[in-house]
């Protein structure tokens, strides 16, 4: 379903450092036809100290559990996940 | 094939024992044990290593390469167990074993599923030391391990 003009939300879980800087999960008003490139630049004008981890192309966005590209286009209601890149086992 | 995230210390032993319960006939296995280090590749030393994963894409992850050594390899059984969460130095963080009918295919597949373990399971490990933590990267050693798997495309 498409995002209603900011009435939805997009939940944005985190791995690795930015778990650490940013928490397990956040929530955003979700935009009409965001991208995951924007979505992206939109979080890291909200936290500027992660922003170089954010825009890292090292880290990887996964919506429903498959890599998606920077162009991906957010319906508004999905959750989004940042996976920085693996340490292995 | 067995494959599963531990969150207690790994009792190898008993996970060995198990695989060999279930031969029938091979004449090979090999077991490999993956310790946690004291010190970190700068030399300090590390309190606990933590082990962060994904709560799907990691068990994906080792299915996924436990499926392609079983495969490739012909093994007739095979077992990963992996820790996750807070690992004390010293502790087993990988129990990974291979049972064929001749060695070569057991040892070749337990160097081939540790060489992916170590490159693209989905973890993110932190060195926790006294003063200041640090997130791991696979070296460029492990990624030229990983290398020797890679299959070349056939030429036409």
């Amino acid at each position: 379903m498409p995002a209603t003009g900011g009435k939805g939300i997009v939940r944005i879980g985190f791995f690795g450092r930015l778990r650490d800087a940013l928490g397990d999960e956040c929530e955003v008003p979700a935009e009409r036809g965001e991208t995951v490139a924007r979505l992206r630049t939109r979080l890291a004008g909200l936290h500027p100290g992660a922003a170089g981890d954010l825009l890292s192309p090292g880290v990887r966005a996964f919506v429903a559990d498959e890599a998606v590209g920077e162009d991906f286009l957010l319906a508004g209601q999905e959750r989004v996940e940042f996976l920085p890149p693996l340490s292995g086992g | 094939m067995s494959v599963r995230l531990a969150d207690e210390p790994i009792a190898a032993e008993r996970e060995l024992a198990e695989l060999t319960a279930g031969l029938t006939g091979e004449g090979a296995v090999v077991s490999f044990l993956g310790v946690a280090r004291a010190r970190s590749p700068e030399g300090e030393e590390v309190e606990r290593l933590l082990l962060e994963h994904h709560p799907r894409l990691t068990m994906r992850s080792l299915e996924e390469i436990a499926a392609s050594a079983s495969e490739r390899f012909g093994l007739s059984s095979l077992r990963i167990v992996h820790r996750r969460g807070a690992v004390a130095p010293g502790e087993t963080i990988v129990f990974a074993a291979a049972a064929a009918v001749h060695r070569r295919a057991a040892f070749d597949a337990v160097d081939y599923m540790m060489d992916r373990l170590k490159t693209d399971a989905v973890f993110w490990k932190r060195e926790d030391m006294r003063e200041g933590s640090n997130w791991v990267e696979p070296s460029e050693e492990d990624r030229e391990a990983r290398a020797r798997w890679s299959e070349a495309p056939c030429p036409e």
